[in-house]
């Protein structure tokens, strides 16, 4: 069978969205928010191989799945968080839970689980966390101790707890991080094995309708043949193989997530009438509230695009493109969210509209797989390998690049990437010549300015090559409106936050130099037409969204 | 038994916009859907196959984007697809559409039942369906709200002012479907989205289906849009307000004023 085209894509995502159209009303999400209830009928349905049988997308396709491509997982999951972040998790959970036997299971583990996955449309969560071991996974506690009979191996028995694991309370299979012997390593453990408790369901502030719950193992007796990849020691590196990819699921949950709640208060501001006129007519209310969230998201979206398609060439790595997409999309979405109420005035700050509970809900994404802090640091020490290793030519190579495309396409804002790079290039050198990554907050400003560039490069590529990403709802040349933006403004952040923390951090520089240098001023000098842009965005906006 | 259905690719018009100033469609970011009259005859179509066995052909015109709604059908459960994609079919109306149906309904060949939507919501017009029937030359029941085959007849009921009748037909028969306004369209589950992928979707140019080009676009179609408008709004009603006897003395004042009662 072949892997599934863009038209099957676009098929999977109407079935979904027809189904939360009329299954999953606004009345019924409020509801289980307020109980602190997981809707298991919804996540059954939603497995229910007739009805949609999402989780199938997971589950290769010899083992009766659909062997679903990144591509099509992540537009499912932005989709997902735009009905709900919540049943989202929970379904990511799924995901999530399967994937260290998709990465280290035995052919026969494989057969055994992902059929019984597959067919008995079983929830499986993902027991990595501890109290003490969260982005930290190496302060690990829960053991699995050896079960010897006749001199051999015949089983493990776990003791130990772990805490905010989705579908925690809910789950039928578990796969579990435990030190083993030989080393850290995953174990499968299903519900109902003696000594294996589930903790209550925690009081969140958002996700309300995902169960999270801690997980207790008392001496649990698991047999061997339940160590995936019969090997031990081999957790981390199963734990970090996928990483790139989990995260660029979650950078599509901020992405959705935000989405939602900026498109209903654009459609709430076309017909809230103020001052004469509906807001959404308001230059002011626009620019401050709304346009710029949407020329970020299809940055994102770009930026999610490209990784995905890499990686199902690489199939696994790209650990720092995956952070950068989480922290940029999640980090985008969340403010979009509460500019969405701020939109919204009074009404937003209600739970009668989605916007507050999208706030909440949203929120997580920028905590679970990796906090922001935590990405900021991965993204900084995977480019600052780069730019030490390439004797700070980096991003200067990729300058260079966006010089030529700006000869070609003048209209993609390719001038101010070339610019913005030059300027990280700088700031990147100084801070390696005066020491100043000693400095902990330096390395997380760095991931951030290094993600912003990033994916503003990527977005202004994509644009330059005239490719639409998919999933867009603007057209080529709105795009190319966006990108031009997007690229003056993250040149300008780069290059401002670059001399704060530089000059910040080592007063002893040359500030005429070193500004000279990061040329602050010609990025500056880009700026002219940015409002006029701006504007035609929000007429777009204006265009597309309007009821 | 074989069923055609025809079917069509149209903007969601719960989301299309007319441009007040061209009295045109923006599309800009509509989303295109199966239309719904469409889906249901599909569906029905498929409850026939689910209980005679009979074979579902589905057939569209279209740019080579109309291939979604192919891939739907056959995603519910469609046989095969056919796909009529030339720049000869653009501009066609109603009537050159129909002829253009109807050549490709005579390549397929062997038929017994051919299913159309009511109309298409892009266009209202509701006469695609009657004029296939013209051109292949077989009877036609429209405004059918349910159908059920039965050996080599079918059984409809039809809507009609007031009621409906029950009509039982012989085959072939060309049958159009209205829905109910509780109709909910069913869409595939993801596996059999991805399964659909493997089933043959055929297109066709106006050459593949014999079509006389005259006969076709533009030249091939007798009608002329002049203008396109939306109504203008209706003007604002006068409220008022009082107790139920003030209301009711009120609305007597104002009948008997227009003449309405004496």
């Amino acid at each position: 069978m072949a892997k599934n085209d863009l038209t099957t894509r676009n098929l999977m995502l109407d079935s979904l969205k027809q189904y939360a159209k009329n299954r999953i009303s606004f009345n019924l999400l409020r509801e289980y928010d307020a109980k602190n209830e997981i809707p298991l009928d919804i996540l059954k349905e939603m497995y229910d191989h007739d009805i949609l049988g999402v989780h199938l997308l997971l589950i290769p396709e010899e083992y009766g799945g659909l062997g679903g491509q990144t591509t099509e997982i992540y537009r499912v999951c932005e989709q997902l968080a735009r009905i709900d972040l919540g049943i989202a998790t929970g379904v990511f959970a799924t995901f999530l839970g399967s994937d260290p036997l998709n990465v280290g299971g035995t052919p026969e583990q494989k057969a055994k689980w992902f059929k019984k996955i597959a067919h008995e449309n079983k929830l499986v969560a993902y027991g990595a966390t501890e109290a003490d071991a969260g982005s930290d996974l190496v302060s690990l506690r829960t053991r699995a101790e050896h079960v010897i009979q006749n001199g051999k191996v015949v089983g493990y028995k776990i003791t130990g707890s772990k805490m905010w694991i989705s579908n925690g309370g809910v789950a039928d299979i578990y796969t579990v991080l435990a030190l083993a012997p030989g080393g850290p390593s995953w174990f499968i453990v299903e519900k109902g094995t003696p000594g294996f408790t589930q903790d209550v369901h925690e009081d969140k502030h958002g996700i309300r309708l995902s169960n999270t719950a801690g997980l207790a193992f008392d001496e649990v007796y698991v047999p061997a043949e339940n160590l995936i990849g019969l090997k031990e020691g081999q957790g981390f590196l199963q734990a970090q193989a996928v990483f790139g990819y989990t995260r660029l699921m979650v950078a599509a949950f901020g992405l959705g997530g935000g989405e939602e709640a900026v498109e209903t208060a654009l459609e709430y501001a076309g017909q809230r009438i103020q001052a004469g006129g509906p807001l959404s007519q308001k230059q002011g209310f626009m620019l401050k509230l709304i346009t710029p969230h949407y020329i970020r998201f299809e940055a994102a979206r770009a930026y999610i695009d490209w990784t995905a398609k890499q990686l199902e060439v690489n199939n696994h790595g790209l650990a720092t493109e995956g952070a950068i997409a989480k922290l940029y999309a999640t980090e985008s979405g969340n403010k979009a969210a509460e500019d969405a109420i701020q939109a919204m005035g009074g009404f937003g700050y209600t739970k009668e509209f989605a916007v507050e509970k999208i706030k909440r809900d949203v929120k997580i994404t920028c905590i679970y797989e990796g906090t922001s802090e935590v990405l900021e640091m991965t993204i900084f020490r995977g480019r600052w390998q780069e730019h030490l290793k390439s004797r700070g030519q980096y991003y200067l190579n990729q300058a260079a690049e966006f010089d030529a495309l700006h000869a070609q396409n003048p209209q993609v804002g390719a001038d101010s990437i070339a610019l913005g790079f030059r300027a990280l290039a700088r700031i990147l050198e100084d801070c390696r010549v005066n020491k100043l990554t000693r400095h902990q907050y330096v390395t997380f400003m760095l991931g951030d300015l290094i993600s912003e560039m990033e994916v503003a490069a990527v977005f202004t590529r994509q644009c330059a090559n005239k490719i639409v990403t998919e999933g867009s709802r603007f057209d080529l040349a709105t795009l190319c409106t966006m990108a031009r933006v997007n690229a003056r403004q993250s040149a300008f952040k780069t290059a401002g936050e670059g001399l704060r923390l530089i000059l910040g951090t080592c007063p002893a520089i040359n500030t005429a130099e070193v500004s000279q240098a990061v040329n602050l001023v010609g990025i500056e000098d880009k700026m002219r037409g940015l409002i006029d842009d701006m504007d035609t965005v929000s007429a777009k906006l204006r265009e597309i969204f309007k009821k | 038994m074989h069923i055609i259905v025809c079917i069509k690719q149209v903007p969601d018009s719960t989301q299309v916009k007319v441009d007040p100033k061209t009295g045109t469609l923006i599309r800009a970011g509509v989303p295109s859907i199966l239309n719904p009259y469409d889906h249901f005859a599909l569906e029905k179509a498929l409850a026939i196959k689910a209980k005679t066995g009979a074979k579902v052909t589905v057939l569209s015109m279209g740019p080579q984007q109309a291939t979604a709604v192919l891939r739907l059908a056959l995603a519910l459960g469609a046989d095969e697809g056919v796909l009529l994609s030339a720049r000869a079919f653009a501009g066609s109306d109603t009537w050159a559409t129909a002829y253009a149906l109807a050549m490709a309904v005579k390549k397929i060949g062997q038929f017994d039942l051919v299913l159309c939507g009511q109309m298409a919501i892009d266009g209202d017009t509701a006469q695609t369906g009657p004029e296939m029937a013209y051109h292949l030359n077989i009877p036609q029941i429209t405004f059918c709200e349910s159908i059920d085959a039965n050996g080599n007849t079918v059984v409809v009921k039809k809507l009609i002012e007031g009621g409906h009748q029950i009509l039982q037909a012989d085959l072939p028969l060309l049958v159009t479907m209205t829905m109910p306004a509780d109709y909910v369209a069913k869409y595939p589950s993801f596996m059999a989205a991805h399964k659909a992928q493997d089933k043959l979707i055929r297109t066709w140019t106006d050459a593949d289906i014999g079509a006389d080009p005259h006969k076709l676009g533009l030249e091939g179609s007798p009608t002329r849009v002049d203008r396109i408008f939306p109504p203008p709004a209706r003007t604002k009603g006068e409220m008022f307000s009082g107790s139920d006897m003030e209301l009711a003395n009120k609305f007597v004042e104002i009948l008997k004023k227009e003449r309405v009662v004496k």
